[in-house]
């Protein structure tokens, strides 16, 4: 049997130190099969690192580590990561790691660099996701792969034949990666319309989050808040998907896109739902002595964050509920409440599913049934809410969406020392990640 | 659950050995016979009385490749040996079935086999069944009483230990025992109520109406996927095969099994070692292709019957029809 020393075990949590959020970048999002319709993950993802490493001056650095990673990723990208950062000037000796957690991918690259750093393992990292739609996967059927193994494995000419004349045209139909969670066949926005109608999330309600997230991105555009945040690529300046005119007038005039099946009491549209969208977001950590050392900024300290998961499949949560999980451990870990922070950033994988967390984190019962507490964890003020623009305006190229939040909010904090910000990021296997930012 | 199993009965006394029988020559022959009639109807479609007798056969058990092949239908975890070897309850089914058919084919047997209605199993798998068990087939029919728009009456199939006395198994030798429903439309029973005085039951409009329950799931069953079982069960009744020769049978289009349904609302959801109950009522028939909205719910613990109920609800989302309700209980 093993024993811990507890002195040392001690020393060692006195050795954890801080992790700064330097800085980010990441190209505009743009809507699938628009823009960078021909372009790459590894293309995106190469550029997006690209104009960190100018931003910052890394030419030649051997960064402690780089992880990022793609939902929507083709088997030929297994070192995607790595080879994008063969493909800057980064000097050749830094490690990457491809990561993977849907929609949390970004934020989960970055929270485990983070730790990485606070450790004392590795000094600097870059945490970075990507997303395609317009280059997705495709792959041969399930049965066309079966054949063309067994013919592989095949010892003479006469069994592979025998093989190959399984073939049927049927086989041969390209397959595009499932939109739908596999354990249950339903489509995310079709579980959100669920948790929706359960938490009584009204049409006009999900209008207006869509059009203030739309409003509040157009005006940080028009301020230059993004000036120093994004790079652009293919000559796009600003996310393809923002439409700064819309107005609710015309939001209210959208058929519902998902949970058709309730009738006069759906509430999802287009508009308030996230468009498939494609790009890349690159953020870099470090510690405080490495940015001091290299007269880097110091927008934020990343103080903690918190995975969570929960049991959609049979419905005993919704599937993208997971987040007011994470939330409530990782606020308890820190003994903080919702009054405790200056800005909240909460992913809009659809205008509902924000306004579901918030309901939860208000409601007694949910908090003291599902979460454990004594109380709700409290009040969300909208007008610190996703300030400046959130996925609903600036779309969701899945891995891509932490490096963006994480940017956003540090920059925000910037100059604030002792403000929080908080993050919630959801995603599809009922899922989801929590974040605390402090200001610098 | 109430169902017509807790009644237990141990079938008829008079037990015949078959050898076990192929699906597909039993629905060649009855595709044979339904033409027949179709030109010369029997005298009047008038049943009278189920077979007194129960078949018996010998089964070698499901094969790896088959168990392979259901998983790979219903997409479930994998059947390492290890951590799950029982065969699924509608695996165990497939096994059982030709054997049941086997019976409803005799001649002996009242009812025309083609075009019968499936309107509900019930199943007790009391023991793990594994791969490669020769296992002994038992069924026989019972219950034969109106029904509004026929005649119906249970198909009861018992699974037993390769050495059980068949006449009189022993409690642990019943490896599994399902009861089939099926309705034979436009049968009636002599000397019962028949066309001229029906029996008083709802007519479908003045049942309750019906509520969908928030949905936990959905399926898209494609054109194939009658297809698609049937290759895995050996079950080429024409009703789930096409369109054609679904239309041979006086349906619009060809339905999904209804024991489809069963595996996929029980996929991930039995356990592995068995000692589970489980029924499905079928109401409107899944018409292929088609997309059902499903919605799970698990009852929680009963204490006292020591087991966890989960209910099941499969329904057609854009007219809101009803498919199917179920319910599974386990041992807690």
């Amino acid at each position: 049997m093993t024993t811990i020393d507890r002195t040392s075990a001690q020393t060692r949590t006195v050795q954890t130190r801080d992790v700064v959020v330097i800085g980010g970048n990441r190209i505009p999002f743009a809507r699938a099969h628009g823009a960078y319709a021909t372009a790459s993950n590894q293309d995106m993802l190469t550029s997006g690192l690209n104009g960190l490493v100018a931003r910052f001056g890394l030419q030649g650095q051997r960064i402690g580590s780089v992880a990022g990673g793609a939902v929507m990723k083709h088997s030929k990208n297994f070192n995607l990561v790595r080879e994008s950062v063969l493909g800057t000037p980064l000097d050749p000796a830094t490690p990457a790691t491809d990561v993977q957690m849907a929609c949390a991918t970004g934020m989960e690259a970055i929270g485990s660099l983070a730790d990485k750093i606070r450790l004392g393992r590795i000094e600097s990292g870059i945490g970075a996701g990507v997303d395609s739609i317009s280059d997705a996967p495709i792959v041969v059927t399930d049965a066309l792969r079966r054949i063309l193994m067994e013919a592989n494995r095949a010892k003479t000419p006469g069994q592979r034949l025998k093989a190959l004349a399984k073939i049927r045209p049927g086989h041969l139909a390209p397959q595009a990666p499932g939109v739908n969670e596999p354990r249950t066949g339903m489509s995310m926005g079709e579980h959100m319309a669920v948790t929706a109608h359960a938490w009584g999330i009204g049409r006009q309600e999900q209008d207006e989050l869509a059009l203030a997230s739309h409003q509040n991105l157009a005006a940080a555009y028009d301020d230059g808040f993004f000036d120093d945040l994004v790079t652009p690529f293919k000559g796009v300046q600003r996310d393809t998907n923002l439409r700064a005119d819309s107005t609710l007038e015309k939001l209210g005039k959208l058929a519902p896109a998902f949970g058709r099946d309730l009738g006069e009491e759906a509430t999802m549209t287009a508009a308030n739902s996230t468009a498939l969208t494609d790009g890349a977001s690159a953020v870099l950590l470090g510690s405080a002595d490495y940015a001091e050392a290299h007269d880097l900024p110091q927008l934020a300290t990343f103080v903690d964050y918190e995975q969570a998961a929960v049991d959609f499949v049979d419905g005993a949560e919704g599937l993208l509920m997971a987040p007011a999980y994470a939330a409530a451990r990782m606020l308890e870990r820190n003994g903080l409440t919702f009054e405790d922070f200056e800005y909240f950033e909460i992913h809009e994988a659809f205008a509902s599913t924000v306004l579901a967390q918030i309901a939860a984190w208000e409601d007694e019962e949910f908090c003291r049934g599902k979460l454990g507490l004594d109380a709700p964890l409290g009040r969300i003020d909208r007008s610190r809410l996703n300030i400046h623009g959130s996925s609903l305006a600036a779309g969701h190229p899945f891995a891509a969406t932490g490096g963006r939040i994480v940017a956003t909010l540090a920059k925000m904090l910037h100059g604030k020392p002792g403000k929080l910000g908080f993050i919630s990021v959801c995603a599809a296997g009922g899922q989801g990640i929590t974040a605390i930012l402090e200001g610098r | 659950m109430t169902d017509r199993i807790e009644e237990q009965s141990t079938g008829p006394v008079d037990v015949r050995r078959i050898e076990l029988p192929a699906l597909k020559d039993i629905y060649v022959h009855a595709g044979w016979e339904s033409a027949r009639s179709a030109v010369a109807p029997r005298s009047s479609g008038a049943a009278d009385e189920l077979p007194g007798h129960a078949v018996v056969a010998r089964h070698p058990g499901a094969s790896a490749q088959q168990l392979e092949q259901y998983r790979l239908l219903f997409g479930g975890e994998p059947f390492d040996g290890v951590h799950r070897r029982g065969l699924p309850s509608v695996l165990a089914h497939i096994l059982a079935f030709p054997v049941q058919m086997g019976l409803l084919a005799e001649e002996a047997f009242p009812l025309p086999l083609m075009g019968m209605v499936h309107l509900s199993n019930a199943v007790e798998h009391r023991r793990r069944v594994t791969v490669d068990e020769p296992v002994q087939i038992k069924a026989w029919t019972e219950g034969l009483r109106p029904h509004r728009r026929g005649t119906q009456f249970d198909a009861v199939v018992e699974v037993l230990a390769d050495a059980a006395d068949v006449g009189r198994p022993a409690e642990s030798e019943v490896l599994w025992r399902g009861v089939s429903t099926y309705l034979s439309r436009g049968a009636h029973l002599a000397g019962r109520p028949g066309d001229g005085e029906p029996e008083r039951q709802p007519e479908s409009s003045e049942r309750e109406e019906f509520i969908p329950p928030a949905k936990t799931g959905q399926w898209r069953l494609g054109a194939d996927m009658g297809r698609r079982y049937a290759a895995v069960s050996g079950d080429w009744n024409p009703i789930h095969i096409s369109s054609v020769s679904a239309r041979m049978l006086g349906m619009p289009r060809a339905i999904v099994h209804g024991m489809y349904a069963a595996g996929r609302m029980l996929e991930g959801r039995e356990p592995d070692d068995a000692g589970h109950r489980w029924r499905i009522t079928f109401e409107a028939p899944m018409r292929l292709p088609c997309t059902v909205a499903f919605h799970a719910e698990r009852r929680g613990v009963d204490a006292s019957a020591g087991q966890v109920v989960e209910t099941f609800t499969g329904w057609d989302p854009r007219k809101g029809r009803r498919h199917f309700t179920g319910e599974l209980a386990s041992p807690a």
